[in-house]
């Protein structure tokens, strides 16, 4: 049987049935609130409440205007400006920040406490390889290899 | 914690004034108009059966067009109220997440009317003890409670602790005359700029009054409306409810907010200008929907109003059918009073355009969508039952239920709720609106047949906890 008319015939139950269970309901709820009427009777132009307070607050409304202070009393923290241009800046502590200014990036000593080593030595290893080869006594730095050999290897 | 116990006892006048319709011979008035309008029904039929054979029309392709008609101006209408609806929502949730916060922190007075609330109002209390605001006092007003309410809230008297300051605690105890009468008392006796309005058995959120106070920094708003959410999770109804409020209630009044024009400020969370409320003539006791009565003097004296999606509270929510149908009930007949008394705006655009628009639009969620919506289900069912027509049903239903499931999904990612209820949308549409659509319908008839209806009180279970 397919699944279109066994679902139609569901929804369409379900549609008679509510309508059924919402007129129900709603005749047995009026049935239920007729019970329970009650004559509602005159009501007097005024009435008088009882107030209570704490004492002080007694003492603060014969002098309404030292009650209220209309001006804000809680100011929200600005958010902390975040130099998002030079990272190196942001990295850092907010106090040990130093002024900004562009001599401050290109100082060589700021590369060398951030870990980037002397530029000098920097320039000396430019010509090894970036590579270490891992063997049985440790890491070790690769030979180069004759491509132009004519060897055949498996790898 | 006490800071101070010593309480001073004093003795308050209110104004017990209340404007009332004139109830004479109501009910008989409305009769004879139904009896006038239906024989005026009855002979327009008798006109168009007799006269259609001299047309080229026959009675039932007269029928078959007018069904066809009626359902694609039906289909368009449905269409044209969701998208609309998620648009000018979607509009006021980018602005508002773009909006920046303001220094803005005035004395707000909360006015908490309880009435037979003893189980629950000592958490009320205590949930406004921890918001995140310091400038701000508690107003408890005992509406003549018969159990012991009156007891409980008087051991809340006095400067209490709170989460910045210490916070006034007062009561004003008065004889029963109804909650619109109750927040009066609360508001006359405020001092403040700004007064929050809540129901006794809601609990703020601890950011719900900081949110929403920063929005009067703006001179033209009147009253912000909060966002309500139902707190007893986890039964059928209270769970169809949670979604209702997310997608029904909450998004419609996102899409309102865009123009400043929230129609109904809910009675768990608004806040108003006190000065706009004196204007207004402050809550009134005619209609069973003060809020919504007072939302519309609001705006009628051109005040804007705005809608505070962070500002929540958490409310009880009917957990079995009568109860439901009973809040509907008084819901729907709230908002029709409340339409009726405004009808000179609604019907003269030259007194507050916005005013007039948002008139309609009540009108038409109160009674007309109810009725197609009815209509509609008894079409299918009749096109089902009689001419074997099943699948349309299915379709019908398929077609709202992935509506409903785009629309809850679409809802419940904006308010970070939770994702479950997402599932409810599949019976949604068919149960829970089809019993709402019936009850709005019933209670249609009753409002204009005059006849006579009573406050609804929910009996609390007391599941809030601070």
């Amino acid at each position: 049987m397919e699944l279109i008319p066994i679902l139609s015939t569901i929804i369409l139950v379900a549609t008679i049935s509510t309508f059924i269970l919402a007129i129900g309901a709603y005749i047995l709820y009026k049935i239920r609130e007729s019970k329970g009427q009650q004559v509602s009777a005159p009501v007097p132009s005024t009435i008088r409440a009882e107030l209570l307070t704490p004492a002080e607050m007694q003492m603060e409304m014969q002098q309404p205007e030292q009650k209220i202070a209309p001006q804000p009393i809680y100011i929200e923290p600005q958010p902390v400006p975040v130099y998002q241009q030079r990272p190196v800046y942001v990295q850092q502590p907010l106090q040990q920040r130093a002024p900004m200014g562009p001599q401050y990036v290109a100082q060589p000593r700021q590369y060398a406490e951030a870990g980037y080593g002397d530029p000098k030595s920097y320039q000396q290893s430019k010509g090894d390889s970036k590579f270490l080869k891992y063997t049985s006594e440790g890491y070790v730095t690769p030979a180069k290899e004759e491509k132009t050999s004519g060897a055949l290897k498996w790898k | 914690m006490n800071i101070n116990q010593e309480i001073k006892r004093s003795t308050l006048l209110l104004d017990n004034r209340e404007a009332i319709v004139s109830e004479t011979d109501k009910e008989g008035k409305y009769l004879k108009r139904i009896f006038i309008s239906g024989l005026m029904s009855l002979l327009l039929i008798f006109v168009i059966i007799f006269t259609l054979p001299s047309t080229v029309l026959s009675v039932k392709s007269l029928v078959e067009y007018a069904t066809i008609v009626s359902l694609v101006i039906f289909l368009f209408v449905l269409l044209i109220r969701y998208f609309t609806i998620l648009l000018l929502a979607y509009l006021y949730i980018n602005q508002y997440t773009f909006k920046s916060t303001t220094g803005f922190y005035p004395f707000v007075s909360i006015i908490v009317p309880v009435y037979n609330e003893d189980k629950v109002v000592a958490d009320s209390v205590k949930s406004l003890l921890d918001l995140n605001y310091s400038n701000y006092e508690i107003i408890v007003v005992n509406d003549g409670s018969t159990d012991k309410t009156k007891e409980v809230a008087e051991q809340l008297v006095g400067y209490q602790k709170g989460r910045y300051s210490d916070v006034k605690v007062s009561l004003i105890d008065k004889p029963n005359g109804g909650k619109s009468k109750a927040l009066n008392a609360g508001i006359r006796y405020s001092k403040a700029e700004i007064v929050l309005c809540m129901d006794g058995d809601s609990q703020l959120s601890p950011d719900s009054v900081r949110l929403a106070v920063r929005h009067f920094v703006n001179p033209e708003i009147g009253a912000v409306a909060g966002n309500v959410k139902v707190m007893n999770r986890g039964k059928f109804y209270t769970d169809l409810q949670a979604l209702e409020y997310i997608e029904g209630l909450n998004m419609a009044r996102s899409a309102q907010s865009f123009t400043r024009l929230v129609n109904i400020i809910p009675g768990p969370l608004g806040l108003f200008r006190k000065k706009a409320v004196e204007e207004a003539g402050f809550y009134s006791s005619d209609t069973f929907a003060e809020d919504a009565d007072l939302t519309l003097k609001i705006l009628a004296n051109g005040w804007k109003i705005y809608y505070e999606p962070n500002s929540i509270s958490y409310t009880e929510a009917p957990e079995k059918l009568h109860q439901l149908l009973k809040q509907r009930y008084r819901w729907t007949r709230g908002i029709l009073q409340s339409i009726r008394k405004h009808r000179n705006i609604m019907v003269n655009p030259t007194i507050n355009f916005g005013d007039t628009i948002i008139l309609w639009t009540m009108f038409y969620e109160a009674l007309i969508w109810p009725v197609m919506n009815i209509m509609a289900n008894v079409f299918f069912m009749v096109a089902a039952l009689a001419f074997g027509f099943t699948s349309l049903i299915f379709f019908w239903w398929a077609g709202l239920a992935l509506l409903d499931l785009i629309t809850a999904l679409y809802c419940i990612a904006v308010e970070k709720e939770e994702f479950r209820l997402v599932w409810y949308a599949i019976v949604y549409r068919m149960f829970f609106i089809l019993v709402i659509d019936i009850c709005k319908a019933m209670s249609t008839v009753e409002e204009f047949l005059g006849i006579k209806m009573a406050w609804g009180k929910l009996e609390r279970v007391g599941v809030a906890k601070a």
